[in-house]
């Protein structure tokens, strides 16, 4: 079983039965995470710190060179209702959006969808009259 | 909460000077229009000196590469804002996202940014009852 192998990450290919067994270790916490979530689908964060780490070059494509630790900064809703997680990297700033799965830490979640609300740049009390 | 100390060293980098054309022709201009109302938007806004989006709609333009302010891209596509982000200090980034090529890019918003747009769109994870109800349940 091979633990620190960062094309586990990047590609995006169909479970086969081996590939179940795949695993990564979160660059943040350390924890020991399957590559495939429970529902089927390939992860690339940490379910339980929702740290990332980044491998793909979004802007020109591609594998990055870049490797640094990708932090979660903030949720992003689909049309369909679906929750993103948008990540930032520590390195070099360059952001990327992943979709959020079933057994991500809920406690995270929920803290970074209220956390605008926590500090308004204005008051809010004015859009209870509106 | 507890606060995580800054990540580099004394805080962050300064921010870096940037001399952005506006004009039509690659001139220097002193207001752009806005892709997604047509609104007129003169470049001096209250609280920022990199204003890059909209203040009523919120819309931008894709024309930066990886650097802000060095228009290498060539996409040239709308930018709709998809999420607010917080920094450490407490100030709102809006997270954009382009629909022709799916680049997402951050700015901080500015004074004169519709206040009725940024907080539909901080409310937009807790508008539908389905997930946070479930997390909140989960906890």
């Amino acid at each position: 079983m091979s633990h620190d192998n960062p094309q586990h990450r990047s590609a995006m290919s169909s479970p086969s039965p081996m590939s179940s067994l795949e695993t990564f270790t979160c660059v943040r916490c350390g924890l020991t995470v399957a590559a495939y979530a429970p529902d089927g689908s390939r992860r690339n964060h940490c379910p339980s710190c929702l740290h990332s780490q980044h491998l793909v070059d979004h802007v020109e494509g591609g594998r990055s060179d870049c490797e640094g630790r990708m932090a979660p900064i903030s949720i992003a809703v689909l049309r369909t209702g679906d929750w993103m997680l948008v990540h930032r990297c520590t390195r070099c700033d360059e952001l990327t959006s992943n979709p959020v799965r079933g057994d991500d830490n809920q406690l995270i979640l929920m803290r970074m969808a209220v956390r605008p609300l926590a500090q308004p740049p204005f008051p809010l009390e004015a859009f209870g009259d509106l | 909460m507890t606060r995580r100390k800054p990540r580099r060293g004394s805080g962050r980098r300064p921010q870096r000077a940037k001399d952005v054309l506006h004009g039509p022709a690659g001139t220097r201009g002193d207001a752009f229009r806005c892709v997604g109302c047509r609104l007129d938007v003169p470049l001096a806004a209250p609280g920022t000196a990199h204003r890059n989006h909209c203040p009523s709609c919120l819309v931008s333009l894709h024309v930066d590469g990886r650097v802000p302010g060095d228009r290498a891209a060539g996409c040239r596509g709308r930018m709709v804002p998809l999420s607010l982000s917080v920094r450490q200090d407490g100030e709102w980034m809006l997270i954009h996202d382009c629909l022709a090529c799916g680049r997402l890019s951050a700015n901080r918003i500015a004074g004169d940014d519709n206040a009725l747009a940024l907080v539909r769109l901080a409310l937009r994870p807790l508008a539908d009852t389905g997930i946070p109800a479930r997390a909140m349940l989960a906890l």
